[in-house]
């Protein structure tokens, strides 16, 4: 029993960014048709922008976020509409499409090394307080990433499936033609997409940040985690990425406590993951329409 | 033989060169012809890599070298060959999303087994006691001796490319990265097609990685990083996936530019080969891979022969 208390409180507590980007990461693949490899970069920006902004003005972490989800958020769009709209009138192919964010990836990982400097950075924060959960020690920080990833999620959630704003999306996503005969304005809606999963990103990239250290890295480590989650929860939908990126938190806390080593956890999720796909089969269309 | 005239920072650039030229003309196969987007390139070659390290200076065979090499070598190409069979058949029939997955999974998976497997691998330290097969002399002569065998490697590896090209596999191949439904509706398999040319293309992967690892003397979780799949996309997207020769096209004016012309022969600060060096040579390979992909998809070269001579007989 106190396994399972201290592999859900860990998980949850711990992995809680995961969630939040990879809803970021499904919006963006379910919603487009693309899959984006350089959102691994959006999440590591966005850990630098809270960063810089903590660091550089002084705010404190909370101040920070609002201002964080929107660079981020402005970067994402910045990408949209400075490359893969430009790409897709090119006619320029799924595949390819993927290989252009792999290559934005590599560039903007890179390339942001030239901005930040190469050693490691930290937040400028105070050291957290520990709170003790089930018996389980955890510190105010990720207490409150958990909290905020919670509202952050159902508030995407709600807004997607709820609002006329969502039902355009969502609209667009499976016809773009008869949206754009409803009236529904393509370039809007999908900039907003490109925004919405910009935000997200950047808040996850924010909340791993100040968890631990911000390192060119950061995103990339997690993309594969991500990605995973959210081909395989985004069968379901948004609520399937959510619940698919718990199940997968509170496993990789379970396994990491179980095999002494993260690693290892991360090995069997991976090869569970492949396995999942491969008895699944892909059923979603090949055919990228950023 | 006197080699005064040759600076070991050359041989060490050349050997890179051909390493990523081998690489990106299987990559050729994989992705130019079957359409398979091949994201762990790395991970294939650090196997290769790594069970041919381990099986060198780990086991106390009852022969010396050069049948300790070979032994070892066919190992890690066999090793190779059947993680290439085995992820070949998870993504062979998954879409471009799958693929992406189970390629940068197999790549994570096999970064993970090298760290963690320390007892074997030395883990974050690192492995030593790899050596050349032979002794001729002086190191700069077993250096140069092992760049001239991985340059006859490649060369027969770029045959084989153009063999393919020509054969009735390589259209199969070629039809199957066209249209799969359609190759399947004409009653051929295209799972196993792509199946074989998958565990092929993987072990030769491999056996690349086992050379590199004779050449390094020294294996390092830092060199089976996502930068050699780059390296390798990055010469075959520049000089045309289509083509034969893109893929050493494009190596030449990437890998060879930078890793040889740029790190060898330009002025710079001292300071900047420590860092910056490697951090530009990775932002502007992937600021190529966008350029090239946005503004010409074809590459340098274009689009294969018989495209164009289609193009020519029908008027379009």
């Amino acid at each position: 029993m106190e396994f399972v208390t201290q592999s859900l409180v860990i998980g949850l507590t711990e992995n809680a960014p995961l969630v939040l980007a990879a809803i970021g990461f499904a919006l963006l693949y379910r919603l487009t048709g693309l899959i984006n490899v350089a959102y691994s970069e959006t999440i590591t920006l966005g850990a630098y922008f809270g960063m810089w902004i903590n660091t550089t003005y002084g705010l404190d972490f909370y101040a920070i976020l609002i201002p964080t989800g929107i660079l981020a958020g402005a970067l994402s769009v910045a990408t949209y509409l400075a490359l893969f709209r430009p790409a897709r009138h090119h006619n320029v192919g799924a595949l390819e499409l993927i290989i252009i964010s792999f290559g934005l990836s590599i560039f903007l990982r890179h390339g942001l090394q030239f901005v930040f400097g190469y050693p490691e950075r930290f937040y400028d924060v105070p050291s957290p307080d520990t709170i003790m959960i089930l018996g389980v020690g955890v510190t105010s920080f990720r207490l409150i990433a958990l909290l905020s990833v919670a509202i952050l999620s159902g508030l995407l959630y709600l807004f997607i499936q709820r609002t006329t704003l969502g039902l355009q999306i969502r609209a667009l996503a499976s016809d773009e033609d008869l949206a754009r005969v409803s009236g529904i304005r393509p370039l809007a809606v999908t900039t907003l997409i490109w925004f919405i999963a910009g935000v997200a990103g950047g808040l996850a990239g924010a909340f791993y940040g100040v968890g631990a250290s911000v390192s060119p890295l950061l995103g990339w480590r997690q993309f594969l985690l991500i990605l995973m989650v959210a081909l395989v929860g985004g069968s379901w939908g948004l609520g399937g990425v959510i619940v698919v990126g718990v199940a997968t938190s509170v496993a990789l806390a379970g396994m990491a406590l179980q095999f002494d080593q993260v690693l290892y956890a991360q090995l069997v999720l991976i090869v569970a993951f492949v396995v999942i796909l491969k008895v699944r089969g892909s059923k979603l269309t090949e055919t990228a329409k950023v | 033989m006197d080699l005064k005239w040759l600076d070991a920072f050359l041989i060490s650039g050349l050997f890179d060169v051909a390493m990523v030229m081998g690489l990106a003309l299987l990559l050729h196969l994989q992705l130019g012809l079957g359409r398979i987007a091949n994201f762990g390139v790395v991970g294939f070659w650090g196997i290769g890599m790594y069970v041919y390290g381990v099986l060198y200076v780990q086991v106390d065979w009852p022969f010396g070298d050069p049948w300790q090499f070979l032994v070892c070598a066919a190992a890690a190409t066999l090793a190779a060959g059947v993680a290439g069979l085995l992820i070949g058949w998870l993504i062979s029939d998954l879409d471009t999303d799958g693929v992406l997955m189970g390629t940068l999974g197999f790549a994570a998976v096999v970064q993970i087994l090298a760290t963690t497997q320390d007892d074997l691998t030395g883990g974050a330290r690192g492995m030593g006691g790899l050596s050349f097969p032979y002794d001729i002399g002086t190191v700069k002569q077993n250096e140069f001796l092992w760049l001239a065998i991985t340059a006859a490697v490649v060369v027969v590896i770029l045959l084989y490319v153009w063999w393919v090209h020509r054969s009735p596999y390589g259209r199969l191949l070629i039809a199957i990265g066209g249209s799969e439904p359609l190759a399947r509706s004409l009653g051929k398999s295209t799972f196993l097609t792509k199946l074989g040319l998958f565990t092929v293309t993987s072990a030769a992967m491999g056996f690349l990685g086992a050379m590199n690892g004779v050449f390094v003397h020294f294996l390092d979780i830092g060199t089976i990083g996502v930068a050699v799949t780059l390296a390798a996309m990055v010469g075959l997207v520049l000089g045309g996936t289509a083509r034969v020769w893109g893929a050493v096209i494009g190596v030449i004016l990437t890998v060879g530019l930078f890793d040889i012309v740029v790190q060898s022969y330009l002025p710079l600060p001292r300071e900047w080969y420590t860092q910056a060096i490697p951090v530009l040579r990775e932002a502007l390979f992937g600021l190529a891979l966008i350029l090239v992909l946005v503004f010409r998809p074809l590459g340098i070269l274009g689009d294969m022969r018989r495209d164009r001579l289609m193009r020519k007989i029908h008027g379009r």
